[in-house]
């Protein structure tokens, strides 16, 4: 659900970064905002813990400009991992127009990228929302280790809405920003 | 299946929420006043000397909001209905407006908390129904030609570093 302002001549989208701890959502935000044009991009927030883990969310405000004489703007959160934190994960899901899974490739992960991408689903469904207007993008995080599963596999396994699959490395930055153009794009395109 | 309302502000509506906001700022004595939506987006402020950076605040104010309407579920109370800080030179009064808006407001030493309280309720009257006459209104398609356009400013916005 955009805010669309037709008086101020505004319209922003809400983003979401989702997964388990540790799969690389922070890294994600954090390589946007070092490489985007600073011009587009507003503040940087964290809610962190003392041991630096997303306790709430980041936050990370980017202007695209003017399009058709709309401000047109896109907010990007990431939600905190551990399951513990569900409560969390729910205040920053309102409201949101289209989220980013980001799957941890690594063997090790399968059992909290599966637990975290069924808690995204509960959690989507119990907040009422009409999931078909929803821009959904998997990245596949963590291609540069070794002991990973193979993008297909990790496709089967997490894939069950066929949606667009991006291949990442987000602490080198591949693939950060393809995925964050498909799920943009997928948001006007639901919105329009 | 439930429908995802959007929030969509039209020219009238804001004419009317500025001129309130300015009002409320005067009467109460207020310095900063915003309203945002409970998913973080501002929407519009009222402010003289002081502009704080409204992106940050409206995303921070709405999940702190939202927390403690979790916190009242914890504790088995229906809601709070106010978010109130009080700081050494200012305070944070942040209060529900409809569903999907709130209203912020920051005051000093100038004036008392509850002449601030007073006035943003009446406030949040008026506001309420600013709102709730067009909140069940479709969401206006934007069109296509918009899509196209944002898809090129995607592009090139979000080109690989
Ligand atoms: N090797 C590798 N490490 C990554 C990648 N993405 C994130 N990391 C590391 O994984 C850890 C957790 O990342 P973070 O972004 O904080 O995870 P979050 O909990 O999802 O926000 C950090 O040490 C990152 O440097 C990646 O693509 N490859
Ligand atoms: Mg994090």
């Amino acid at each position: 659900m955009p805010l669309i302002n037709f008086a101020a001549r505004e319209i922003n989208y809400k983003i979401v970064y989702y997964g388990c701890g540790l799969c690389g959502k922070t890294t994600n935000i954090q390589f946007i905002h070092r490489k985007i044009n600073p011009d587009a991009r507003g503040k940087l927030v964290s809610i962190a813990t003392e041991e630096e883990r997303t306790l709430y969310f980041d936050f990370l405000p980017l202007t695209l400009g003017k399009v058709k004489g709309m401000q047109t703007r896109f907010h990007l959160y990431t939600v905190p991992g551990q399951s513990y934190y569900n409560a969390s994960r729910k205040l920053v899901l309102q409201g949101v127009d289209g989220i980013i899974f980001v799957a941890d490739s690594q063997i090790t992960r399968l059992d909290e990228n599966v637990e975290s991408y069924l808690n995204l689903w509960d959690n989507l469904l119990g907040q009422g929302d009409d999931l078909s207007k929803l821009a959904f993008v998997i990245q596949m995080n963590k291609r540069d280790l070794t002991e990973t599963f193979s993008v297909e596999d990790l496709n089967e396994l997490l894939n069950h809405t066929d949606s667009p699959v991006v291949p990442a490395s987000a602490v080198t930055g591949e693939g950060v920003f393809e995925t964050l153009k498909i799920v943009c794009k997928q948001v006007i395109a639901k919105t329009a | 299946m439930p429908k995802r309302k959007g929030l969509v502000i039209n020219d009238r509506q804001l004419d009317l929420c500025d001129d309130l906001l300015q009002k409320l700022k005067e009467v109460s004595g207020s310095t900063f006043l915003a309203l945002i939506s409970t998913s973080g987006q501002p929407i519009t402020t009222a402010s003289d000397e002081y502009h704080p950076e409204t992106l940050s605040l409206a995303s921070l104010a709405a999940s702190s909001f939202a927390a403690t309407q979790q916190l009242a579920r914890i504790l088995d109370e229906n809601e709070f209905t106010l978010l109130f800080h009080e700081g050494r030179a200012l305070n944070l009064h942040v209060t529900q407006v409809t569903e999907q808006v709130l209203l912020i407001v920051t005051f000093g030493r100038e004036t008392q908390v509850g002449k601030v309280r007073l006035y943003t309720q009446r406030a949040v009257e008026v506001l309420r129904q600013i709102f709730e006459v067009d909140e069940d209104e479709e969401t206006p398609a934007m069109d296509a030609d918009f899509e196209s356009s944002a898809g090129r400013a995607i592009d090139d916005l979000f080109q690989d570093a």
